[in-house]
């Protein structure tokens, strides 16, 4: 087997690309056809839709006026606006606080679901239910839990003597509260990540590491954590992507508000192009934020390569 | 006469019947018309949409058209509406919107068929339809650039709500001007401070349609004094804005920016608050709790004291056809059926104030506010409304929605201690003059 793969390279040693056997390549033309389906539906409903959204953010395109070309006109318009920094600031912090959150209580579940012997695929079960619920119930619940005057939080809290909170409804609290309900919501999904990731790692480094010494909380922190690396950045990928576009949630529970203390970039966005029918101001934020998410999924891709093992 | 003569005669005289009738049968109106017609229409959640989906089974058996009934939150509607009439698409046949508020631009944008020659029409229109039994400031709000783009289908505006038992166990006044209601609400805490005392809409682009009339009876306006610039930094309008967020930061529930009209009825209903200031449309809702009837009293917001003002907000949804609907001339039925003057006699059953003037005068209207005290006092609030109300409560600017957004931020500014009055009034002001 091995020398099979290996023999073409072993032919071709200075590199010369191998010539395809004759028939393949008229083969491959002959086949060819096939690929059109998917790539029509890629370009009529991925590239096409983004060069729209592209062509249109370089307008000044709203309701009931002829389209005007403005250049760059609106992404520097972009800069300039305080509501717009103001959604670009909460949309990271909200960012940064969800994804600590989350990746935190996600490994630390992760780890005690890995050592549940008796009824894990029951735990595994209610673990995935916060994450197969609806944005909108997930919202509609955020708001009945911590209403502040009938919610059960605050009537919790008061138990303990503490006064009622405003979560949702005070400018200090609400991206905190906001990033809470997101965290409840999706950390069982990074902690299922994790459980995979942990029952993926070789027993004989654990072993080793047992032999040394290194246990309890050193073997997790010098052993478990650096292994799970991979799996933690692919958790960050897969949330990044969704937390930088936080909509639903906003959008049900606090509108933006109060004021515009959790307006995000995508709510923003929802304001000017549906409300305003701002299209061309819309869809430069709408191309602006994908720039951001693009970025940082890069940013994370690369860090993946990096702690691979 | 001669027999053949007279058959002759006979002959002719049936033919010239039968010709000169054929152009009168030619345009003689039939209900049936359209009979397998099928109907997309989309509105949004309202009492009126709810009663008249109730009622659609009666349009289809009278027409024979079946209609595709789409119902969605405001917000949410006017995003669908928005992302198929601008993609000129012909999915929707009628529609519903707020002419006051995104009228002018939906005009500009080309959305609204316009109605002029269907009402004209006498093959389209029913013998009986009036359209000059709607009054005649609701057409002007629905007629852009000489095109009547929609028919009026309720007449709506914010009214004061107060529980008559709270405030007669507390020994306090109804409050007789707009400055007397701060000073109830300060009473009635102190009266019974379990007892919730003021609610009102705190979401930002819901504000400005409940303080509108502090504004304006405190002798205030959102335009300045020629009308062209925002006014919301002139002194008396800060007055009536610094009411409205006082009442809400001081007497309001906790959680108040976050709290639109679901809210305040639900508060209301439940006996939770002594008094608002919410929509005519939420009255039947707000019956429907257990001791509301006999104990909850409405009438106009008070007017100003000083300045002796009372200047209601009253405006109406109206029902459109798109100018893109292929079926034009069906969705027309339906519309003329659904404003017609028997749907609303219907209507006011369920609490949807007809804005048909031959409706609210009629006797079912008249039979149906007599039953209780609490339905004539909503009856006559409207009527003062539809008399002196007005639709207009924005800075000079077409961008409507923006200046609700503006106005409502600063407002729950103020609420939330952030700014006083005068700097979130000013700042605002600000921001609304770049709308123009």
């Amino acid at each position: 087997m091995k020398s099979i793969v290996a023999a073409p390279a072993a032919a071709s040693p200075a590199g010369i690309a191998q010539r395809p056997h004759p028939g393949l390549g008229q083969r491959s033309l002959s086949l060819a056809w096939m690929m059109w389906p998917a790539v029509s539906f890629v370009g009529a409903m991925i590239v096409f839709p983004l060069a729209y959204a592209v062509w249109i953010s370089l307008y000044d395109a709203s309701l009931g006026a002829e389209p005007r070309f403005v250049g760059l006109g609106n992404y520097l318009g972009l800069l300039r606006d305080p509501e717009f920094r103001n959604a670009f600031k909460v949309t990271w912090l909200l960012y940064a606080a969800a994804l600590a959150m989350q990746l935190v209580l996600g490994t630390w579940l992760g780890v005690v679901l890995n050592g549940v012997r008796w009824a894990r695929n029951l735990v595994c079960t209610i673990a995935i239910t916060p994450f197969m619920l609806p944005p909108v119930v997930v919202g509609m619940m955020a708001m009945v839990l911590l209403d502040p005057s009938v919610g059960i939080v605050n009537w919790l809290i008061g138990l303990i003597g503490m006064p009622p909170q405003l979560w949702l409804a005070h400018p200090t609290w609400v991206l905190a509260s906001v990033a809470l309900v997101d965290t409840w919501q999706w950390a069982p999904f990074v902690a299922l990540l994790v459980l995979g990731g942990l029952q993926s790692l070789p027993v004989s480094v654990f072993e080793a590491a047992e032999v040394d010494g290194v246990i309890g909380w050193r073997r997790f922190v010098f052993v478990t954590l650096p292994l799970l690396g991979p799996t933690l950045l692919t958790a960050a990928v897969l949330r990044s992507v969704d937390l930088l576009r936080f909509f639903d949630l906003v959008f049900i529970a606090t509108r933006g508000g109060p004021g515009n203390a959790s307006t995000t970039m995508n709510m923003y966005a929802y304001q000017q192009g549906f409300e305003f029918s701002r299209f061309g101001w819309a869809s430069a934020s709408m191309i602006t934020l994908s720039l951001v998410v693009l970025c940082t999924v890069v940013v994370f891709a690369r860090l993946r390569r990096a702690v691979s093992w | 006469m001669n027999p053949v003569i007279r058959t002759l005669a006979l002959a002719c005289a049936t033919s010239g019947a039968v010709l000169l009738s054929a152009p009168a049968r030619a345009q003689s109106f039939d209900w049936k018309h359209f009979d397998g017609e099928t109907l997309n229409v989309l509105l949004n959640n309202h009492p009126w949409s709810n009663a008249i989906r109730d009622l659609a089974p009666e349009f289809s058996a009278k027409t024979g058209i079946k209609l595709r009934i789409e119902l969605l939150n405001e917000d949410p509607q006017r995003a669908r509406l928005g992302t198929l009439l601008q993609a000129k698409s012909s999915d929707i046949d009628v529609f519903n919107s707020l002419q006051i508020r995104e009228g002018a631009v939906y005009a500009k944008a080309g959305w609204y068929a316009d109605l002029t020659p269907f009402v004209s029409n006498r093959a389209l229109t029913a013998p009986d339809f009036n359209l000059e039994d709607f009054g005649e400031g609701l057409r002007k709000t629905a007629t852009f650039g000489g095109k009547l783009v929609a028919l009026p289908i309720n007449v709506e505006g914010p009214l004061f709500y107060w529980r008559s038992d709270i405030f007669a166990k507390c020994k306090v006044e109804v409050p007789a001007f707009l400055e007397d209601i701060p000073l109830a609400a300060a009473k009635l805490k102190a009266c019974d401070a379990g007892q919730g005392v003021w609610a009102s809409r705190g979401v930002r682009n819901a504000i400005p349609y409940a303080m509108a009339s502090f504004v304006f009876n405190s002798g205030g306006d959102f335009k300045s004094a020629d009308k062209k610039q925002p006014g919301l930094c002139q002194p008396k309008t800060i007055t009536g804005l610094s009411m409205y967020a006082d009442l809400l930061k001081n007497y309001g529930p906790v959680g108040a920016t976050n709290q639109s009209f679901p809210q305040v009825v639900e508060l209301l209903g439940q006996g939770k608050i002594a008094m608002t200031h919410e929509s005519s449309n939420e009255f039947s809702n707000i019956m429907k709790y257990p001791g509301r009837e006999g104990d909850l009293q409405i009438k106009v917001l008070p007017k100003g004291r000083d300045s002796g003002i009372s200047k209601p907000v009253a405006f109406g949804f109206g029902l459109s056809i798109s100018e893109y609907s292929k079926k034009k001339e069906a969705a027309w039925y339906f519309v003329q059926w659904a404003t017609s003057a028997e749907v609303e006699t219907k209507l006011v059953a369920k609490g949807v104030a007809p804005p048909r003037t031959s409706v609210f005068a009629g006797p079912a209207m008249k039979n149906w506010a007599g039953e209780k005290p609490v339905r004539q006092q909503w009856a006559d609030a409207l009527r003062e409304i539809s008399r002196t109300g007005t639709g207009d409560y924005a800075s000079p600017t077409d961008r409507v929605p923006e200046t609700r957004e503006i106005i409502g931020r600063a407002v729950q500014e103020v609420v939330l201690g952030q700014k006083t009055a005068k700097e979130a009034a000013c700042a605002a002001d600000i921001d609304l003059a770049k709308l123009q």
